[in-house]
Parts: structure tokens; C-alpha cells; sequence
């Protein structure tokens, strides 16, 4: 699939952007603080809904539009499919200044996002996934060497995008886990009644034996991928091996690796949180669950976070990236945009031609760099060169 | 600079300031739910240059909704006398009682037609997250009632709304009165009427599907 145009109205230094984009391969040059990472993050909004970046919604409402009466920042593409589909897909985010305060008042406050698919309005399930992006950035370091909940992060973006009840269940699932908590913490406090447990521990088992699954499923795909990659990426090292450790106890655990169905995960995990619901009372906090959930990363044996160099860790990342893309096109027979932000300027030769490989296989790949050398053109035959300044858009080939 | 979008000194009345009664006001309307900063300073000016009696009226009516509107004893929806016209009212069918969230989902159902049976209000659903536990609904007063003055009713519809708040005081409700050898049921969800398929969501369109019913 390609993104065939891309507008973007008071996102963040984007006053207006109105963008056409083929097929191929496209580099953004612009120096720091330009807004190349603003335009990349814009278009993973589009196909996400959230921003990697943001901590709220609110960041991503330009400046120049808080002084409007109902200030607006409004993201919107097209895309076009390889079976000849046209979708456009638009996320509008309201902010609201910070109450009392004007300009300078503190940080805008989100008012609210609202979502259209082909100009109707829809729930954020329904949008996520009809453009499909694999972004690379130097952030993705965290994903080997951050905390569990990077790597639950990123599980939730790549799965979110190829598999839709999968965001339904996970948008409960994080709301159900939060009313149980709060009715544990109730109880505690002898607040309530055990028996108020029954519909939250339904529905936990329920969507959290979505969530087990899909994530068992995809971890293991996308490691074997991940694996190869890493041994093309960095010949002379020890294997690549992502393997996913639930949150569960261990009985349940072996089960999912074995293959267990959904229905029977589920099924169980209604056992395993009806079981511990006492140790839960005390602590105040669900025990098992998908939100416990990591993934095991080692090289050569060896767990990647404590161990490994920043150079393995970077490889890594890459190689996770590659793989996703990979488990992408396969899944739905589409290939996925890449947005490259920045991250080839610090790859050898070898890494970069690697890189450079899985783009020219994919429908259109979108790079940025602060460097107007680097990537050299030359290694980017066909490529669509532009500049970016002050906000605004230039071809520059 | 900074202060060109405080609220309130773009206006010829001149930049009034905090605490006056102009700003407390303006305070006071923000804090309305669906009140953003710039409605609520133009019900202020707007307050500001009616005439005397116009505010006098506002007030008096705000104080009064305070003062002389009551919860009805049986179903606890906002009423001026107690009971409420519905609940006294001789022509409603006493055998079938329907459970809402709000008054104004009461409302809802009343505008709509077609039901001609009893209500009894919660004022909420249950949210551990929000502090609301069965104890802070008006549960409690439901099941009095039952046992007490509308012994007649046979069926319990639970019309709270379709999300898990919603649907954790429905099954809440329905483990609660069953036992007491009443029917529970559920409003159907499904397609809004006079829509499009095409424009409809996943989730309910898959809800459709379940609940679907044959064609007579």
C-alpha cells in the first residue's frame, strides 16, 4: 500500500501541509527541529491513532492554532491499496487551553479525538490498520533495552495495525483492569462485596485471553523472522531469540507457548484470577494478566538488555523492525510504508544496504535526515528528494 | 502578549480581575459540563448586560431547582411532588419495571413511546474507578420498593447503557432479583434505525449478527 496524500492543518510546526506522495522511495532532508520527526509522527497518528511521541494529545495541536475559538489539529490521507482500494482515513484532535490560563497558560489539555474513515465518522478501532506503517527510529533502542512496557508498547502497535478485534479487546481490557483495581482497593478498605468481583473477572478473563493469544502468535512469528535477520544483519554474532514470557503463572504460561486456543486461554486465565483473588485483595493490584507481560530477549544466550553492547542492541531493534515488516506483508498480503526517521545516518555500509533492501521491496518508504549527503544519493536509485524548512515542503531532487 | 487570550480582557469592559464578581461568574458557567472558557465568559457579559430582572430570574430559578425539586420515594427520579405523576399515575401497567441510569434516560424512553410500565432510576452506574459501588446507587431503594409497594411487577427491564459500566450493573441487577423469581431482561442492541449498514461499526453490526431475528 502507499499514503497517495497526506494534509496536515496545525499539527504541531505544521501550520498547513498539503502533500502528494507515488509510490517509491521519498527523502526529507532538514536540519534539527525542522519537523521531519513531526510529519513521520503525523503519518503514524494517521495509522494508529496515537502518537509515539506525545505524552497527550494536546502536544500535537500547534501553537498557532490555541488562539481559535475551538482549537484544531486535523491530520487526514489517502491510501491507496495494492487491490485498488482508496480509503481516507482522518484524525481530528481538539484541544482545549488550559483552563483560566491563556497562550502561556501551561500545557494544552486534549479535549478530544474524533476519527473518519472515508469521511464517516468511526471509533478509533475502525480506523487503525487501514494504512499500515512500520516506523524505524532511534527510539526502538528501547525496545531491547527499556522496560517491559516498551516492549508491550510496541506488541500493541504492530498487532493493533494487522488485527482490529485485537484493539477493541485491549481498549477494554485496560479499562476493565482499571475498575477491578479500584474495586480491589474497595474491598480493602471493606468497602464492597467479593461477589462484585464476578462481571470484572469475566470480562478480564475474556479480553485478556484475546490479548495472550495474539500476543503468543505474533511473538513467535515475528521471532524466527527477527532471528534471521539478525544473522544476515551481524554474521559473526551469537543468534537473535525473542521469546514471550505472559504474565501468567507458569502452568498457564506453557500452555499458550504450546498453542492453546483462545477460548481454552481464556477459560483458564478465569481460573488463575478467580484463584488468586484473595492474594489480589490484599495487594490491591491484579496479579495475572497481560499487563505483566515481556518478552525475552537474548544474543547468543545472553539477555540483550543487561548484556549486550548498544551496537547489538541497535542491530536488534533493526532486526525486530525488519521482521514486523516481514509479518506485515505476509499477514495481509500488503505491504506496510516505512518511515526511516533518521535512522540511516549511523548504520555501516552493510547495515544500510540491508535496510535499504527491505524498502525497495515495499510500495513506498519515507526517509528523513538531517544530512543532504547521507544516505548517498546514489544508493537511492529513483529516490524523490525534498527540503524541509520553516514548515514548509520542497521537492529538491 | 500573553494576556491577549486571558479570558475576558478582549472585551470593551476592561480586563476585570480575578475574584471580581465578573470573574467568578465567568468561573462559575466554565465549570458546567459542555462549558469551555470562551462560552462561559459570553454567558457572563451576556448575564452582565440583561436587564436586572432577567438575573434575578436565573437565579431565583437555579436556587429553587435546588430548593423545591426532590427525588421521587419510589423511583427516585427528580420530581416535584412526591409521589411522581408516573408512579401515581393509575393507567401505567404495574407488572413491568425498567431500570435506567439517569433522569434523562428516563426521559429518553418516555419521549420514545411505547412503554407504558414503572422506572426506577439508579442516578449512575457502577465504576470502582469513579467510587461507585452498588451502595452508591439507588439499589437499595429498588429492592424496597419491589418488597414493599409494587409487589405486582413480574418483569425487571435493566435499560442502563451498553458499555461496561453499563453492562456491570446489569448483571449485577440480574444476579440480585432473579432469585426473587423475576424476569431480567436487557434492552436489544443492534442497528440504529434508518441507517446505513455500510456506515455502521464493526462492534455493532458483529452485536446485529448475535441478536439477530427472524422475519415474521
Amino acid at each position: 500500500m502507499h499514503l497517495a496524500e497526506l494534509s496536515l492543518t496545525h499539527v504541531r510546526t505544521f501550520a498547513r501541509l498539503e502533500w502528494e506522495l507515488t509510490p517509491g522511495v521519498h527523502v526529507i532532508v532538514g536540519a534539527n527541529g525542522s519537523g521531519k520527526s513531526n510529519l513521520l509522527e503525523a503519518i503514524t497518528l494517521l495509522a494508529t491513532t496515537r502518537s509515539a511521541r506525545a505524552r497527550s494529545d494536546g502536544e500535537l495541536v500547534s501553537w498557532s492554532a490555541l488562539g481559535d475559538v475551538a482549537p484544531l489539529a486535523r491530520a487526514a490521507g489517502r491510501v491507496l491499496t495494492r487491490s485498488g482500494e482508496r480509503v481516507s482515513v482522518e484524525v481530528a484532535i481538539t484541544a482545549r487551553p488550559a483552563a483560566g490560563g491563556g497562550a502561556l497558560g501551561g500545557e494544552p489539555a486534549a479535549a478530544g479525538r474524533r476519527f473518519r474513515v472515508n469521511g464517516v465518522a468511526r471509533r478509533a478501532s475502525d480506523l487503525i490498520g487501514r494504512l499500515r506503517v512500520v516506523p524505524f527510529s532511534a527510539d526502538d533502542l528501547a525496545i531491547i533495552s527499556g522496560a517491559p512496557v516498551e516492549r508491550r508498547r510496541y506488541l500493541d502497535v504492530t498487532i493493533a495495525q494487522l488485527d482490529a478485534p485485537y484493539v477493541r479487546a485491549l481498549q477494554r481490557y485496560t479499562r476493565v483492569l482499571q475498575q477491578r483495581n479500584s474495586l480491589l482497593r474497595r474491598l480493602q478498605e471493606r468497602r464492597a462485596a467479593l461477589h462484585e468481583l464476578d462481571f470484572w473477572d469475566e470480562e478480564l478473563a475474556r479480553n485478556g485471553g484475546a490479548l495472550l493469544h495474539a500476543r503468543a502468535a505474533t511473538v513467535a512469528a515475528l521471532a524466527s523472522e527477527a532471528a534471521a535477520q539478525y544473522a544476515a544483519l551481524a554474521p559473526d554474532d551469537g543468534a537473535l531469540a525473542c521469546c514471550y514470557r505472559p504474565g501468567v503463572p507458569s502452568e498457564l504460561a506453557s500452555r499458550l507457548l504450546g498453542g492453546a486456543s483462545e477460548e481454552a486461554i481464556a477459560d483458564e486465565l478465569g481460573a488463575v484470577v478467580g484463584a488468586e483473588r484473595a492474594r489480589d485483595v490484599q495487594a490491591g493490584v491484579t496479579h495475572a494478566g497481560p499487563h505483566r507481560d515481556d518478552v525475552a530477549i537474548a544474543i547468543g544466550g545472553h539477555a540483550a538488555a543487561t548484556t549486550a553492547s548498544r551496537g547489538q542492541q541497535r542491530t536488534a531493534a533493526l532486526a525486530l523492525r525488519l521482521a514486523e515488516v516481514a509479518h506485515s506483508l505476509r499477514r495481509t498480503g500488503d505491504a506496510p510504508v516505512l518511515l526511516l526517521d533518521d535512522v540511516l545516518s549511523e548504520l555501516d555500509a552493510a547495515r544500510r544496504e540491508r535496510v535499504l533492501a527491505a524498502a525497495f521491496a515495499v510500495d513506498q518508504v519515507i526517509i528523513t535526515t538531517p544530512d543532504a549527503d547521507r544516505p548517498p544519493r546514489a544508493e537511492l536509485p529513483g529516490a524523490r528528494w525534498y527540503t524541509l524548512a520553516g514548515g514548509v515542503l520542497q521537492r529538491a531532487d | 502578549m500573553a494576556n491577549a487570550r486571558d479570558p475576558g480582557s478582549r472585551d470593551a469592559a476592561g480586563p476585570p480581575g480575578a475574584g471580581s464578581p465578573i470573574q467568578r461568574l465567568v468561573e462559575a458557567f466554565h465549570r458546567l459540563p459542555g462549558i469551555g472558557p470562551k462560552s462561559a465568559q459570553r454567558l457572563a457579559y451576556h448575564v452582565l448586560r440583561a436587564p436586572e430582572a432577567e438575573a434575578r430570574a436565573l437565579a431565583e430559578a437555579l436556587l429553587e431547582v435546588k430548593e423545591r425539586v426532590v427525588f421521587c420515594s419510589r423511583c427516585q427520579d427528580i420530581t416535584d411532588q412526591d409521589p411522581c405523576r408516573i408512579c401515581l399515575d393509575p393507567a401505567r401497567d404495574r407488572t413491568v419495571l425498567c431500570v435506567v441510569e439517569e433522569p434523562l434516560d428516563l426521559r429518553a424512553l418516555e419521549r420514545a413511546g411505547g412503554f407504558r410500565g414503572l422506572f426506577h432510576v439508579l442516578h449512575g452506574a457502577i465504576s470502582p474507578a469513579d467510587g461507585i459501588g452498588p451502595e452508591e446507587l439507588k439499589i437499595a431503594e429498588l429492592l424496597a420498593r419491589l418488597r414493599d409497594v409494587d409487589r405486582d411487577v413480574a418483569e425487571v427491564i435493566v435499560a442502563t447503557n451498553p458499555n461496561l459500566e453499563g453492562e456491570a450493573t446489569a448483571l449485577y441487577l440480574a444476579r440480585l432479583l432473579s432469585p426473587l423469581g423475576m424476569r431480567v431482561t436487557r434492552l436489544a442492541r443492534g442497528l440504529p434505525a434508518g441507517a446505513d449498514l455500510e456506515y455502521a461499526d464493526d462492534v455493532t453490526l458483529a452485536r446485529a449478527l448475535i441478536y439477530r431475528q427472524s422475519v415474521e
